[in-house]
C-alpha cells in the first residue's frame, strides 16, 4: 500500500461525502426542500451491494449501475407520492421538511425490515456488515478507493458540463432559480422536477453502494450520515453545487483524519465522539458566516484583493 | 378497575394496580409527559412559528439533571443525615456502587417525607433552569436565520446530548444507566401511580399557563411573529429576542418531562431519551391535533398515546400478523401517520381558532370567518360561524351587514 490507511478511509469516505452533499444541495436548490430523506438512499444503496455481494455472490461494483438506477426510482416515487403533492397543495418549508423526516423513518424502517428478510431467509447477518473481501486490488491501492475517487471527480466533471452546456442543465437551473418564469419559457418544469429528483437520488445511492467497502454498514446509516451531508452541503453555502463539492470534501475528511489524529494525540475515547465533528462544522458555520463557503468567496470577490485575485486568476475578464 | 387504581392510590396495597388497571395508569404516565412536551411545542411552533426539532434535547436536560444533580445532592444530604453509603465519588464507583447507595438512601427517605417532597421539588426547578439554559444555547447559532439552519441544528444537538450521556458516566452511568433514589419512597401505595399524578397535576398545570399566555398580548405578539415578522420588527419589536425567549421558556417546560420520566422509571439511562421517541411522536401529535390549538394538541396526545401504550401492551397479540419485529412497524407506523396526516388533515382534527381578547367580539366585528392556513397562506371566507350569526341576528330581529348596505 503506496499510502497509509487513514488517507485512503479519509478520501473515501470525502468522495462519498462529495457526492451526497450535491444531491442534498441539488434538491434544496430545485425543490426548496431540505430533504432529510437523503441519507436513507445512501442506506437503501448499501443494501444493493450487500445483495449483490452476499446473495448473488457477484462483485459489488456490478451493483453500481443498479443502485444508481433503485435510487432514482425511489427518489422519483417519493416526489410522485408525497413532496410533488404537497408542494402542489401549498405546503411551506417547515411542512416539507417534517415530511421528508417521515419519509426517512419509514425508508429505514423499511431497510431494516429487508436486512431482517434477509437474515430469516438466506441465513446471513445482515445487520452490521463490511464488504471488504469481495474488493479487489488496483495497482497496490484497494479497488474501492481508485473508484470512488475516480467516480466522483468524472461525475462532478460530467454534473459541471450538463449544468452549464446542456439544454436540461440549463432548464434546471433555470427552474431553481424561478419555476414560474421557467415555465413561461417553455420549461416542462414538473419533467425537470422528476428528473432531478431521479438524478439526486440516484447520486446518493451510488454513493451508498460504495459505503460498505471501506466502512462498516448497518440499516441506520444513511440516518445518521445525514448530519454529515447537512454540514458539507451548509458549509458550501446551501444553494452552491461548487460548495457543496468542496464543503463535502473538506467534511468528509476532517471527520476521519481529526478523529484518527485525535484518537492518536489525547486518547482512544475521542473516537467515540465522531458524530460531534459535523455538528462542530455546523454550529461553527452559521455563527462565522451563515452562508458559508460560497458566502465567504462572494464576501472575498468583492474586495480589492479579491478582484485582482480574480483577474489574475481568469475569473475575471479585463474589460468588465 | 378503577377502584384498583384508587386503591393503589391511598392505600398500602401495593399489589392493586395489575393488567387493566396497570394500563391506564401507564397510559396517563405518558400522556401526562407528552402533554407537557406537546403544549410546550405547540406554545413554539403553533403560535410562534420556532420549527424546535430538538425536544429530545431538553428532554434529555430534565433525564440528566435527576441523574448528575439531584442523586448527587441527595447522597451528600443523607451522609450528612448519619447514613453510611459506599464510595461514590469516583466514575466506577458512581455506577456499580449505585444500586447498593440507592438502596440505603431509600431507606432514609422512608423516613423523611419532606426531604423526599423537598428533592422533587428541587429537581423541577433545576431542569427548567437548565432547560432554560440549553434553551439559550441552542438558539445562539440560529434563531436569527432561516427557520430550516434551526431544524437542522436542533436535530443534531439531540444525538450530541446522547452521545455526551453515553460517554460520560458521571452523567447517568453511561450505557449502563443508573438507579435514581425513590423519592416516594415513604409513600405506601403504588409509587408509579403518585408520579402519573403528579405529571398530569403538572401538565394540566402546564396546559393552563400556556392557554393563559396564549390569550395575554404576548400570544397576539407570538402570532404576529409567526405570521409576518418584517411587520412586527418595523413596530419596534425584538423580533430575535421574543424568539429566543419562547424558545427558552418552553424549554424550561419540556425539561420537566424528562425530570418526570426519571423519577416514574426510578432509572436513568441516555437510550431512554431517543431523538424518535420525544421529537417525532411529540410532532406527530401537535399536527393531528392541530397546530396553533391547545384543545387540539391535548386531543392528539390522547390518541397517540392510547393507540401506542395498546400496541405495545399487546405487541405479542400483533406480532403473529408481521414476519418481522414489531418494533420496526412502529417506524413505520410513524412515517406513515405523519405523512398521512399533513396530507389528509393539514389543519389537524381541531384547526386553529382566533385568539380570545377580553372585550372583542371577533364575529360582531368582522362577520367572516378567517381560516388561518398554518402552511403559511391566508384565506378569507364565509364560514359557518358567520352563517351562524346570521340567523341569530335575524332572530334577534337585528339587520344583517348587507342589508344594512
Amino acid at each position: 500500500m503506496l499510502i497509509p490507511a487513514i488517507w485512503t478511509a479519509a478520501l473515501v469516505f470525502a468522495s462519498e461525502l462529495t457526492l451526497l452533499s450535491i444531491g442534498f444541495t441539488l434538491t434544496y436548490l430545485t425543490a426548496k426542500v431540505p430533504n432529510f430523506a437523503h441519507g436513507t438512499y445512501a442506506g437503501v444503496g448499501i443494501y444493493v451491494s450487500y445483495t449483490f455481494a452476499k446473495i448473488w455472490g457477484l462483485s459489488p461494483y456490478y451493483g453500481f449501475p443498479v443502485a444508481f438506477i433503485v435510487g432514482g426510482i425511489v427518489s422519483v416515487i417519493i416526489y410522485k407520492l408525497v413532496i410533488g403533492v404537497l408542494t402542489n397543495m401549498g405546503g411551506g418549508a417547515i411542512v416539507l421538511t417534517i415530511s421528508t423526516l417521515a419519509i426517512q423513518i419509514f425508508l429505514t424502517a423499511f431497510i431494516q425490515i429487508y436486512a431482517y428478510y434477509l437474515r430469516e431467509r438466506f441465513s446471513t447477518y445482515a445487520m452490521a456488515f463490511l464488504l471488504k473481501e469481495s474488493d479487489f486490488e488496483f495497482a497496490g491501492f484497494p479497488g474501492i478507493f481508485v473508484v470512488s475517487l475516480t467516480l466522483t471527480i468524472s461525475l462532478v466533471l460530467a454534473l459541471h458540463y450538463m449544468l452549464t452546456r446542456t439544454r436540461i442543465g440549463v432548464a434546471m437551473r433555470a427552474t431553481a432559480e424561478d419555476p414560474e418564469l421557467a415555465s413561461v419559457l417553455g420549461i416542462n418544469v414538473d419533467q425537470i422536477q422528476l428528473f432531478s429528483w431521479f438524478l439526486t437520488g440516484g447520486l446518493a445511492c451510488l454513493a451508498g453502494a460504495m459505503i460498505p467497502l471501506w466502512f462498516q454498514a448497518t440499516p441506520q446509516s444513511g440516518a445518521t450520515i445525514i448530519t454529515s451531508i447537512m454540514a458539507g452541503s451548509l458549509l458550501g453555502g446551501f444553494d452552491s453545487i461548487y460548495g457543496s463539492v468542496i464543503g463535502g470534501a473538506i467534511v468528509g475528511m476532517s471527520e476521519i483524519l481529526l478523529t484518527t489524529w485525535g484518537q492518536a494525540i489525547i486518547g482512544v475515547w475521542v473516537g467515540e465522539y465522531r458524530p460531534l465533528i459535523p455538528m462542530i462544522f455546523l454550529v461553527a458555520v452559521l455563527l462565522i458566516e451563515p452562508n458559508g463557503l460560497q458566502g465567504a468567496w462572494t464576501r472575498f470577490a468583492a474586495t480589492q484583493t479579491g478582484e485582482n485575485f480574480r483577474k489574475a486568476v481568469g475569473l475575471l475578464k479585463e474589460d468588465e | 378497575m378503577l377502584q384498583d387504581i384508587a386503591l393503589g392510590l391511598l392505600t398500602s396495597n401495593v399489589a392493586a394496580v395489575t393488567g387493566n388497571a396497570r394500563l391506564i395508569v401507564d397510559i396517563a404516565m405518558y400522556f401526562g409527559l407528552f402533554v407537557i412536551v406537546a403544549m410546550a411545542l405547540n406554545f413554539q411552533y403553533g403560535n410562534a412559528g420556532i420549527p424546535n426539532m430538538g425536544c429530545a434535547v431538553q428532554v434529555i436536560v430534565g433525564g440528566f439533571t435527576v441523574s448528575a444533580l439531584t442523586t448527587r445532592l441527595i447522597f451528600t444530604m443523607v451522609e450528612a443525615g448519619g447514613v453510611q453509603l459506599e464510595p461514590w465519588a469516583s466514575d466506577f464507583d458512581w455506577v456499580y456502587k449505585n444500586p447498593v447507595n440507592v438502596d440505603l438512601t431509600n431507606d432514609y427517605i422512608a423516613t423523611h417525607s419532606t426531604f423526599g417532597w423537598s428533592m422533587l421539588l428541587f429537581s423541577l426547578a433545576v431542569s427548567i433552569i437548565l432547560g432554560a439554559v440549553i434553551g439559550w444555547v441552542i438558539a445562539l447559532p440560529a434563531i436569527r436565520l432561516r427557520a430550516t439552519y434551526l431544524m437542522i441544528v436542533l436535530i443534531t444537538m439531540a444525538d450530541a446530548a446522547q452521545i455526551f450521556g453515553r460517554n460520560i458516566p458521571a452523567i447517568s452511568g453511561g450505557t449502563l444507566g443508573m438507579f435514581i433514589p425513590n423519592i416516594f419512597e415513604w409513600y405506601p401505595g403504588d409509587r408509579t401511580v403518585l408520579t402519573a399524578v403528579i405529571t398530569l397535576a403538572i401538565g394540566l398545570v402546564s396546559f393552563f399557563i400556556f392557554r393563559t399566555m396564549l390569550n395575554s398580548p404576548y400570544g397576539r405578539l407570538m402570532r404576529a411573529i409567526r405570521e409576518n415578522e418584517i411587520t412586527v420588527g418595523s413596530v419596534g419589536k425584538n423580533v430575535v429576542g421574543i424568539r429566543r425567549n419562547i424558545l427558552m421558556f418552553a424549554s424550561g417546560v419540556t425539561a420537566l418531562s424528562g425530570t418526570l420520566l426519571a423519577f416514574y422509571f426510578s432509572f436513568v439511562v441516555e437510550a431512554n431519551y431517543q431523538r424518535a421517541f420525544w421529537t417525532y411522536w411529540p410532532w406527530l401529535m401537535l399536527i393531528l391535533g392541530g397546530p396553533g390549538n391547545n384543545a387540539g394538541t391535548f386531543l392528539g396526545c390522547a390518541l397517540i398515546v392510547a393507540m401506542r401504550r395498546v400496541i405495545i401492551v399487546n405487541k405479542w397479540l400483533l406480532q403473529e400478523l408481521f414476519f418481522f419485529p414489531i418494533a420496526y412497524f412502529e417506524a413505520v407506523l410513524l412515517g406513515v401517520l405523519l405523512i398521512a396526516v399533513i396530507m389528509f388533515r393539514p389543519n389537524g382534527l381541531i384547526p386553529e381558532k382566533l385568539l380570545y381578547i377580553p372585550g372583542v367580539n371577533y364575529t360582531m366585528m368582522v362577520q367572516e370567518e378567517v381560516e388561518v392556513d398554518w402552511r403559511g397562506t391566508t384565506q378569507v371566507k364565509r364560514g359557518f360561524s358567520s352563517g351562524i350569526q346570521g340567523i341569530f341576528n335575524v332572530l334577534g330581529g337585528k339587520k344583517s351587514k348587507e342589508e344594512e348596505e
